[in-house]
């Protein structure tokens, strides 16, 4: 059971490599990534092994136990999209006692699991600073690795009843690509923390030896304790590690036996409230229905809130970390160049209308069978997308101007993020027309594939960012020249707005144009599965 | 249908199909095929799984170019002047995605307002819709969520709202229960007797043969026969017919033997 349950998740991964070759690409990436995380972690315990062996036990600790919590944190995500879901053995006469051993090792031999097990043997060079440790640590690595293991089925099982609900889990994968997007910035500020903390080497220790009790850390604690001669903690920790497997196993055990049984289906989400306002302020016309139907996906598709939200997170952190540094030198040499940052959403704004096709998918056939005009396509999502992203820009505008302390430079900050951010969107729908790009399918896991638009869109970044600085030139320019001459702001304003109104009518009448040319094609390309 | 007929016999058909042909890599899905629909009919289109029904329809309603020949509503051609061929259509795809974000009311406005009608007539007939087909109460519900039967209710709402001339309906009826089975049968059999036309394919030969009044079989790319339901059935039934035609698969006596209990 277990050899046919290992070679059926290898089996399914090798058909999907052979049917879509951006997964062999994806693969090797994130192979590539593991690689050189492990290389990283292998110098660093060299280092550590031959600079500081005491300092070496304490980190593998702490990293071993980082390793736990990812495994136990990433199962929410993973489990949106398991290929050995338990509902898939339900209708067939195996009992949880005969499944679990198979799935555990199934588990455990996926490129995570592999990529686990090396970096367990890489500590081993760490451990080597005592020779009863590194016997400890050689014993104890299939128990580390089913904690990891385990605990991922135990924590997705009991979530998988909650993460049925369309909308929990729309939730989740909002908030877990969120969290992703972000990660740089938490470490960022973690580092700082801890970089702020007076003795930074007097923490790590305590830290050790905490986790080490727990159940995350009580399987790297047995060797570290080892290493240290402390033979009853060396016991004592052996005992919890134990302990958690055991539970884990029973309770996944449990977990699986009742879904076997009680198959856990997706559940819908209910009714929605029908925003009848937006109907009765558009126009009822092709342009208004499109335009009004990108802004409630833009609030229903969790891929499009997620758009939404990096709009409003990623300038308000960028102006917030500015602003941050600048006091923190004492000086507000960057202050006013604060009021430039919204300008940044230009990138985003150009890709989310580029990809806008490729977000409905197949189901764009809608517009194609019923003959409607390109340029309404094109003009009915410039318009909805702005509903949300002018007011989004304008109070970012604001509050940029009033935390730099120079309320005289809205006009400048407006003219500069409005007069990209137009065109960029001109430019965006146009481009779209042509290189609509990928995006995840609706029901699929974001994480999967093409998540940033493949490599069309890679190509229309390269055309879409130089244009929108040669056509937001003149008010980005004067918009800097106006933190020195004020009035020059309302100079940019007026330039901004002109411009990309031309950009984005050009975009709209050109884009729509080539959609009504190549509307099959573009299906094709939304809908391939590579 | 009365006598008026007869002086228009010789008016275009509502749907030509004029040597259609289209190729994926090696593989011929739609070799040379030539359809002529007339008014007032309900064509049923039959073949086994793939053998090209949904390409040509695709190739019909806009959605794939064809690499050879042309498709014509009305006189208008799909691929020269498309708004007026699709203007005349309704059409409910199968196997593409819907804009399942939206409720179904939702989706029933903005189908009506991309075809260009006005509010006041997208609003009356959204909820009659609705009504007619037992949507009623799903009305606010995501159609992301709506079950199979239900999908394929709100599709065939998308394709009537604009009370277009000729329907081209994917597998209509697939997994649609009995009940509502029957109000779509109504709802396109009335439709035809106000002048519509229907396209329909289907795998289901009773449902073609109580429904259609004429039939076109399709296998391998190939159009293989096209009459009326009676000159297509030439004394056999349907069911027979059609094996004769695309080839019976008989199983011999001693295949799955294995399955016998006793």
């Amino acid at each position: 059971m277990v050899a046919l349950l290992v070679g059926l998740r290898w089996r399914q991964l090798g058909h999907q490599l052979g049917r879509n070759p951006w997964m062999i690409v994806s693969l090797i990436i994130s192979g590539m990534i593991a690689l050189g995380l492990l290389a990283a972690l292998a110098a660093g315990l060299v280092a550590l092994r031959i600079a500081a062996p005491d300092a070496a036990v304490r980190t593998l600790v702490v990293v071993g136990s980082g390793i736990v919590l990812v495994w136990w944190i990433g199962s929410i995500v993973v489990s949106v999209d398991d290929s050995l879901a338990p509902e898939r053995f339900a209708l067939l006469p195996v009992t949880a006692r005969s499944l679990l051993p198979g799935l555990v090792v199934a588990g455990a031999t996926t490129i995570g699991g592999i990529g686990t097990t090396v970096a367990l043997l890489l500590m081993l060079v760490g451990w080597s600073v005592s020779p009863l440790a590194l016997v400890a640590a050689v014993v104890l690595i299939p128990l580390a690795l089913a904690t990891c293991v385990l605990g991922a089925r135990v924590v997705s099982g009991v979530l998988a009843g909650w993460l049925a609900g369309r909308r929990t889990r729309d939730l989740v994968i909002t908030l877990g690509v969120l969290l992703v997007a972000c990660s740089g910035l938490l470490i960022n500020v973690l580092v700082r923390a801890f970089a702020r903390l007076s003795d930074p080497s007097a923490v790590l220790p305590a830290i050790a030896d905490a986790t080490g009790w727990t159940p995350l850390g009580a399987v790297f604690g047995v060797s570290a304790a080892l290493a240290q001669g402390d033979l009853l903690a060396a016991g004592l920790r052996l005992l919890i590690a134990l302990a958690t497997a055991a539970a884990l196993w029973f309770a996944a055990r449990g977990l699986l036996a009742a879904r076997l049984v009680a198959p856990i289906q997706s559940r819908s989400g209910g009714r929605v409230r029908s925003g009848g306002l937006l109907d009765r302020v558009l126009p009822a016309s092709p342009v208004g229905a499109i335009a009004a139907r990108t802004l409630r996906y833009a609030t229903r598709d969790p891929r499009q809130v997620i758009n939404t939200v990096m709009m409003v997170l990623l300038p308000a952190l960028l102006i917030g970390m500015t602003l941050m540094n600048g006091r923190g030198e004492g000086s507000f040499a960057l202050g006013p160049a604060a009021i430039l940052i919204p300008a940044i959403n230009a990138l985003l704004i150009g890709t989310i209308l580029q990809l806008g096709i490729a977000y409905d998918n197949d189901a764009i056939a809608l517009h194609i069978h019923s003959g409607v005009p390109g340029r309404a396509d094109r003009a009915g999502r410039l318009l909805g997308f702005g509903i949300i992203a002018v007011p989004v820009t304008i109070v970012l505008c604001v509050a940029a101007s009033m935390l730099a302390g120079r309320m005289d430079l809205i006009p400048a900050s407006l003219g500069a993020a409005l007069g990209l951010g137009t065109a960029a969107a001109g430019l965006g729908v146009w481009v779209g027309a042509f290189l609509p790009g990928r995006a995840p399918a609706p029901e699929a896991n974001p994480f999967g594939r093409g998540s940033s638009g493949g490599v069309q869109s890679m190509v229309a970044m390269m055309i879409i960012t130089p244009l929108s600085l040669a056509i937001g030139g003149p008010a980005f320019g004067l918009a800097i020249a106006a933190i020195w001459t004020p009035w020059l702001g309302w100079l940019s304003l007026a330039f901004g707005l002109v411009c990309g109104s031309l950009a984005m009518w050009g975009g709209a009448v050109l884009g729509g144009r080539i959609l009504e040319r190549r509307w099959p094609e573009v299906l094709a390309e939304v809908a391939s599965e590579a | 249908m009365t006598d008026f007929t007869a002086p228009f016999a010789a008016a275009p058909p509502v749907l030509s199909l004029q040597g259609l042909r289209k190729q994926f890599g090696q593989k011929v899905a739609v070799d040379d095929l030539w359809l002529d629909v007339p008014a007032g009919s309900m064509l049923g289109l039959l073949g086994p799984n793939g053998a090209g029904k949904t390409t040509t329809l695709a190739m019909t309603t806009g959605l794939l170019r064809p690499d050879a020949g042309s498709a014509q509503v009305l006189g208008a051609d799909v691929w020269r002047d498309p708004a007026a061929a699709k203007g005349r259509m309704g059409v409910l795809p199968d196997g593409v995605r819907m804009l399942d974000r939206l409720t179904g009311a939702e989706l029933l406005r903005y189908t009506g307002l991309l075809r260009g009608m006005t509010e006041a007539e997208v609003v009356a007939r959204t909820g009659e819709l609705l009504d007619a087909l037992g949507l009623a109460d799903a009305g606010s519900t995501l159609v992301v969520d709506y079950s199979a039967g239900m999908r394929k209710k709100i599709g065939l709402a998308c394709a009537l709202i604009h009370a277009p001339r000729l329907l081209i309906l994917d597998e209509p009826l697939e997994a649609v229960d009995p009940v509502s089975g029957e109000t779509i049968r109504q709802i396109l059999r009335a439709f035809v007797d106000g002048g519509g036309t229907v396209v329909l394919s289907s795998h289901v030969m009773e449902l073609v043969e109580s429904l259609c009044d004429r039939v076109a079989i399709v296998a391998d790319g190939r159009l293989l026969a096209n009459g009326t339901l009676d000159e297509v059935r030439a004394g056999e039934t349907l069911q027979q017919r059609f094996l004769s035609l695309v080839g019976a698969h008989e199983l011999g006596s001693e295949t799955l033997a294995w399955l016998r209990s006793s």
